[in-house]
């Protein structure tokens, strides 16, 4: 049985909250400007809470001068930060600003699914501060049911094929005021 | 290395519904990381996206490390003194103010929510020990509603919110938990995975609005109305619960009368903005599903009639037959504080054989600008942001100035701190010992110190037991405060045999292993045995009426300003709690931080575009802020989010709201009844 570790993200319970952001910041003691996780509002109105994708084709592992990505066999995509020279091309080349460009360290850098915690048996700290339930940890390649590949907001997958699924957004009823009284 | 980690319990004591009980992860002495407590129940291990910042608020490069003074006040000549030099110039001016006037009422302080743990009232402690000052009465944020709750049913409770998962409809009227207070969004999703169906009814199309089932957008200030008209459907079609009226409701003969002569459902529509449809729709929502939860948010009573909104949209739960029920209710603030003995609050000072004065907290500046035998001459600052946040801004600046010292105990520089003489670095509750109960959730959980104080930071308990000390050096007998006392002591003392009994504990050491859940009156009103005089629900209440109030749940609508057309509300925004914004340096400055939103047809009428520079004001004050665009937002209405560079207080009102004096001691603030104009900027006026 094959493994690809990924994300659930149901973008009908996501508020936007950034706990999750947030909670990654706290947990990988991220520089200011270097964002592993990312929440974002969409123009549809919804949200939508981005990180690595642990692509099955990586794009940073392809194009990376250095031979700094590996893709494990969980499907976890690493950065070993050693071999990393700055060059930024995995930062331009991602469809999916997962690797970040550290500015003190002048190294990329990205999310590691909290591999830390997964050794202790614990989820991504992301995963973890969900209030909502809007994220969880998936295998891709058994997908859950009703679950689509892409979401209208997200960007495209055909390149990377990303390891993240969606649970699309329900239809909802609103009653606005028409008028000036 | 991970050995060398020490956890430590610790509780967010922010101004919010959710007081989180979370675990300090602590290195060589150092803050390194923040996690939930996952033995609390609500909250479950999980934070907000402000407090995943916590290590941003301890070792922020803004953070104030040692006493400073400046002089003049407001020149911004800092110089750093020590607490020794701080203790001397403070004591000297109190004493010398003593014998000025013989007593110590020229004293005020003036203290809010900054830090709401129990020990934070060492202030007023500190105050009370000198005998009668100049006391701060009021609250600013809740006390209409309060009052709304007390006159309906006697006492004012609220249910445990993790009953919500027995709901089969929630409808939040005017609050925005995707923001403010988001661990109810777990219980609100389990009642909806179970089918229950979630209603937003609020002016604003907030996050929280987003994600429900159905958003009611209603134009602000008449929620009230529109519960009035629900209630007229509801009462006309029948479908109201008949026999709950007939043996727990004080009143339905006169607000039956009321509705039939009074309430036109033409008039709801034409003032809430609602459709028939939808008026239809909410009747039908509340008389299908069983049970029907209300949770009335604070928005919706900062006005001139909040305090009816609030008795209206209660009066609705009672005639649904809600009342009482696990899963249904109405819920509105919880005051677990009142359990306590608030040991440092209640402080007996010594007797002077004079009376101490208050000042209202929502008129503060130009009530204490206005005494008399003596004058006020002395003011102490802390957990609050005045310049910011309050009222009478303009007023206040005029107050600081008079004023012959300001003291402003506070973290950071804040807009107030920079307007003081001298300013005294505080601890943050990572630092020293506290207990902290919630006024949202039933628990109560124990604040340890997890790390040394930030430089030369103390806790306003360590600033009062000094500073007494050095008083009574000076002049023996000045002050009784019992400054040998250590901080676990007053926590200890907090926990007599009743609060022991209530909170299931055998001390309050229990709680160094887990926080404590309150094991009675979790459903306050279960065996509907009202506190009211009458012992039922009072939608006629002959207290309100003594009061000088309507009776009855009537509808008023509040006055306008013709001149300023555009009503302002002024909103938390999802980075900030009021005007503490430590999460900016990971949350980034966001967009609506220095944005005015309003209509496009507003926009349009004013030449506005969107990105446009603009001026709101109206005859109170001006600020500056950048136009954002939203058809989203009602026309004839702004929204500007809290704090800023230019506070947005300086634009509101001074108004107050019709109730709040019975729980708080006097009016709430009617802080959305502020009206302004919008006007862009062009470069010449730059």
């Amino acid at each position: 049985m094959t493994e690809q570790m990924g994300f659930l993200f149901n973008a009908e319970r996501c508020v936007g909250c950034k706990s999750c952001e947030m909670a990654c910041k706290n947990e990988n003691s991220t520089p200011a400007n270097v964002n592993w996780r990312r929440v974002s509002s969409l123009s549809t109105g919804n949200n939508l809470s981005i990180s690595c994708n642990h692509c099955e084709s990586p794009e940073c592992f392809r194009v990376c001068p250095q031979r700094a990505y590996v893709k494990r066999r969980d499907g976890i995509v690493m950065i070993n930060i050693n071999r990393c020279d700055g060059c930024m091309t995995c930062v331009s080349a991602c469809p999916y600003k997962a690797p970040q460009f550290d500015l003190e360290k002048q190294k990329a850098s990205k999310c590691t699914f909290c591999l830390p915690r997964r050794e202790v048996g614990l989820l991504p700290a992301c995963v973890s501060a969900c209030h909502t339930g809007a994220l969880s940890v998936i295998n891709t390649d058994q997908p859950p049911k009703n679950t689509v590949p892409t979401i209208e907001g997200f960007p495209d997958i055909r390149l990377t094929k990303p390891s993240i699924r969606f649970r699309p957004v329900k239809e909802k009823l609103r009653y606005w005021v028409s008028s000036k009284e | 290395m991970l050995s060398d980690v020490k956890v430590f319990k610790n509780v967010c004591p922010r101004n919010c519904y959710n007081t989180c009980a979370m675990l300090s992860y602590v290195v060589d002495g150092k803050l390194i990381k923040v996690e939930g407590d996952p033995s609390h129940g609500y909250c479950q291990g999980r934070l907000c996206g402000k407090g995943y910042a916590y290590t941003r608020y301890v070792y922020s490069p803004k953070r104030l490390r040692y006493p400073l003074k400046q002089y003049p006040r407001g020149s911004g000549n800092w110089v750093r003194i020590t607490w020794e030099e701080a203790f001397n110039l403070i004591s000297a001016k109190l004493l010398e103010l003593n014998h000025r006037y013989g007593s110590n009422r020229s004293l005020a302080y003036n203290k809010c929510s900054g830090n709401v743990g129990i020990l934070h009232y060492a202030t007023e402690g500190m105050f009370n020990s000198f005998g009668s000052h100049t006391k701060l009465r009021g609250n600013p944020c809740m006390s209409a509603g309060m009052d709304a709750v007390e006159y309906s049913s006697g006492e004012g409770r609220s249910p445990d919110p993790e009953a919500m998962t027995n709901s089969k409809l929630i409808v939040i009227w005017g609050a925005n938990p995707a923001w403010t207070a988001v661990h109810q969004l777990n219980f609100i999703n389990q009642a909806r995975d179970k089918g229950a169906v979630l209603v937003v009814i609020d002016p604003v199309y907030t996050a929280t609005a987003a994600t429900a089932d159905h958003y009611i957008q209603v134009r602000p200030g008449t929620d009230g109305l529109l519960a009035l008209g629900i209630a007229k459907v509801l009462v006309e079609e029948g479908r109201y619960d008949s026999s709950f009226v007939k043996e727990h409701v004080v009143g339905w003969e006169s607000f039956y009368k009321y509705l039939q002569e009074k309430v036109s459902l033409e008039e709801v529509q034409r003032l809430t903005g609602v459709a028939e449809n939808v008026l239809q729709l909410l009747a039908d929502l509340y008389s299908q599903n069983d049970p029907a939860t209300n949770w009335c948010g604070y928005g919706l009573q900062r006005h001139q009639n909040g305090g009816q909104n609030v008795r209206a949209i209660y009066t609705l739960s009672a005639l649904t037959g809600n009342v009482g029920k696990i899963g249904g209710d109405f819920y509105y603030f919880h005051p677990s504080t009142d359990f306590f003995p608030m040991n440092l609050l209640n402080l007996q000072g010594p007797d002077d054989g004079q009376v101490s004065r208050a000042l209202d907290i929502n008129n503060y500046p130009s009530q204490a600008l206005s005494l008399v035998d003596p004058p006020m001459k002395f003011l102490w600052i802390a957990a609050r942001n005045p310049l910011s946040q309050d009222q009478e801004v303009q007023d206040w600046t005029r107050l600081l100035k008079e004023l012959e010292m300001v003291v402003t105990v506070d973290l950071f520089m804040t807009k107030t701190a920079e307007a003081s003489d001298i300013v005294l670095p505080a601890t943050s509750h990572f630092e020293d010992f506290d207990i902290n109960v919630s006024y949202w959730h039933h628990w109560l959980a124990l604040n340890q110190k997890a790390i040394e104080p930030y430089y030369e930071a103390k806790s306003d308990l360590e600033i009062a037991k000094e500073l007494t000390r050095r008083l009574n050096e000076l002049q023996p007998g000045f002050s009784n405060f019992p400054s040998e006392r250590t901080a676990e002591e007053w926590i200890e003392s907090e926990f007599t045999s009743e609060i022991l009994r209530l909170y299931g504990l055998s001390s309050w050491r229990d709680l160094e292993e887990v926080p404590a859940k309150l094991q009675f009156g979790n459903n306050p009103w279960l065996d509907l045995n009202f506190k009211t005089n009458t012992g039922k629900f009072e939608i006629f209440s002959k207290n309100a009426k003594d009061d000088k109030l309507p009776a009855l749940p009537r509808f008023w609508a509040e006055s306008s300003d013709l001149s300023f057309p555009l009503r302002m509300l002024t909103p938390q925004n999802i980075t900030s709690i009021h005007s503490q914004n430590w999460a900016l340096e990971w949350i980034g400055s966001d967009k609506r931080g220095n944005v005015v939103t309003l209509n496009p047809q507003d926009a349009v009428q004013r030449k506005v575009e969107d990105g446009d520079l603009v001026r709101i004001y109206n005859a109170q004050g001006s600020v500056t802020r950048k136009a954002r665009l939203n058809p989203e937002v009602l026309q004839g209405m702004v929204i500007i989010y809290q704090g800023g560079k230019e506070p947005v207080n300086s634009l509101l009102s001074g108004l107050s709201a019709d109730m709040g004096k019975k729980h708080s001691g006097s009016e709430g603030a009617a802080l959305y009844n502020a009206f302004v104009e919008v006007e862009k900027i062009v470069r010449s006026q730059i």
